[in-house]
């Protein structure tokens, strides 16, 4: 379990995280999402004991993680699988970061070859790929087989190969019980991987909330096209659903509070034909930009 | 002592560690070398008055000594030059541990090679000077000899602490040699201020302890020694109280 408690971290002029309060769970995959610059990463450096709050405090499983004397055994966590000595192999890299909380040889060689690194591991990680050095990041953070796992956009520069062992990886390590505390700033990646989301916006908490219930409350529709609308439209409404014929196109309806089937169905029985039958699900991404309209940065335009 | 076993592996795992020893030990014996042999063909009016040994360092410390130092140096400042120090912060949260580690790890080394190399450089002299009435001068010098390699570990400890305190490569790079030579300008200065400033030096302190006949106007072999290792105390103190304060 991890808890952020009120935490405040301000740079310079910059609040870059502001009074921001949340618990990710054992036992779920907890996506954290907020567009770039929202305060992510700070806010997962705040709880690896990297950055020093400016207000507030984090603790890992009831615990402060500076106090943790071997935390590879506590907490496993991979900020920017970038930021490694490029002239080190694998191989005494992942060592000297296990020697550092008294792990042992086979568990370093362990975690190298649950990566899929064994033939790489005497090669230097300069030479190595972004998607190999993210490899090489989560098997570090796998070395003390820790019960809670932090990790800042796993996913960057992997292969389809890589993205899905990392889902995989985090969905039975929250079967086990484990926390597993991943960001993003995709919003579709989160959909595969993640049950429960914290998405913030410019340091602030926006939502504390599930991929199911974020689902339920965005928009669902039936879209529905027949030549005879406008008396399907009738019909339905004296169902209970509501229905919007689109402006400029009187075939077209937009169908809520009522499934694609019974549509269909009552459509049958009317002897009326239907040329189109769509059920549409707001994605999630849609709701995600939504929660997050206000909050973006940097705003980017597909023309002028 | 994980820590200490981790710092040991991520210094001999890194081709620099190697290449900054290799540099530093060449121009140990060719300094040393030069020395001697310039030695070997001075006339007694040109022999250096204060012996064969201060002659073998006067060369032999100038120049290793930058290698060394770098060495040290960059134990810390590649770290933060990579982003690598947030890992090993977050593998190790209490910084003044990994700081310690790592002045065990360079300060071993520095004292083996710098042992290894005074002792080389001694053999070399000796070895040049054979038969030669300077040779005389060489005789029970080892201790003279032993605080030479202790000057280098002083050295390699005195980089990491600049190091730690500017967590930048070329800062540190560039204030080392200020911190080792600059100082010596004060021997320029009229008497007795030279001396006065002089003996605070790091290499006015080196200069006592590999001298056989040390000046009596700077401070005696011992509290130059205590003098030698005050300088990477106070860089290392201020670079501890620098990385605990500051966000890695």
């Amino acid at each position: 379990m991890i808890e952020i408690d009120h935490v405040s971290k301000r740079f310079g002029k910059v609040l870059a995280v502001d009074d921001l309060s949340f618990t990710v769970r054992s036992g779920h995959v907890t996506g954290f999402l907020g567009p770039n610059g929202a305060g992510k990463s700070t806010t997962m450096r705040v709880v690896l004991g990297l950055d020093e709050p400016t207000a507030g405090a984090a603790q890992v499983n009831g615990r402060s993680y500076r106090g943790i004397v071997h935390p590879l055994n506590e907490v496993g966590s991979l900020l920017d699988a970038g930021a490694v000595h490029g002239g080190r192999t694998a191989w005494l890299h992942v060592l000297s970061v296990a020697q550092s909380n008294g792990i042992g040889k086979s568990r370093a060689a362990e975690v190298i070859a649950l990566a899929g690194l064994d033939e790489v591991k005497d090669k230097r990680i300069g030479g190595f790929s972004l998607g190999m050095k993210q490899r090489l990041g989560i098997a570090t953070a796998l070395l003390g087989d820790p019960p809670v796992l932090i990790f800042d956009e796993p996913v960057n520069g992997l292969d389809p190969e890589g993205v899905q062992w990392v889902r995989e990886l985090f969905k039975a390590f929250a079967a086990e019980g484990r926390t597993v505390f991943v960001s993003s700033h995709l919003m579709s990646e989160m959909a595969l991987t993640a049950d429960r989301l914290i998405i913030i916006g410019r340091g602030k908490l926006l939502a504390d909330t599930t991929v199911g219930e974020l689902t339920q409350a965005s928009r669902n529709d039936v879209l529905v096209k027949s030549p005879r609308a406008e008396e399907l439209s009738c019909l339905l409404s004296a169902k209970g659903a509501t229905v919007v014929t689109a402006p400029g196109a009187p075939d077209t309806l937009t169908v809520t509070s009522m499934e694609a089937g019974t549509i269909g169905d009552i459509a049958l029985r009317n002897g009326i034909a239907v040329h189109e039958l769509t059920p549409r699900h707001a994605s999630l991404e849609e709701a995600y930009m939504k929660i997050t309209a206000d909050s973006v940065q940097f705003h980017g335009r597909a023309h002028q | 002592m994980t820590v200490l076993l981790s710092e040991w592996t991520k210094l001999r795992a890194l081709r620099s560690t190697y290449v900054t020893l290799a540099v530093a030990g060449i121009m140990a014996l060719i300094a040393s070398g030069i020395v001697a042999a310039s030695t070997v063909t001075a006339t007694a009016a040109q022999a250096p008055p204060f012996g064969a040994v201060v002659g073998i360092f006067a060369g032999w410390l100038t120049y290793p000594a930058l290698a060394i130092g770098i060495l040290g140096i960059i134990t810390i400042t590649a770290e933060y030059a990579t982003g690598q120090i947030r890992l090993t912060f977050t593998a190790v949260p209490r910084r003044l541990t990994v700081l310690a580690a790592k002045v065990a790890v360079t300060g071993l080394i520095g004292l083996v090679v710098g042992e290894v190399l005074a002792f080389a450089g001694y053999g070399l002299t000796a070895a040049t000077l054979a038969g030669h009435p300077l040779a005389k001068s060489l005789h029970g010098a080892s201790i003279h000899v032993l605080a030479g390699g202790v000057s280098l570990c002083v050295i390699i400890l005195l980089g990491l602490g600049i190091g730690t305190i500017f967590r930048r490569t070329a800062g540190a790079i560039a204030a080392l040699p200020a911190v080792l030579y600059l100082p010596l300008l004060v021997f320029v200065l009229p008497s007795p201020w030279k001396f006065e400033i002089g003996r605070f030096t790091v290499m006015g302190a080196v200069y006592q302890l590999i001298s056989a006949h040390p000046s009596n106007q700077l401070f005696s072999p011992v509290i130059s020694l205590i003098v030698l290792f005050a300088w990477p105390a106070v860089a290392l103190a201020a670079g501890a109280a620098i990385i605990t304060r500051n966000d890695a």
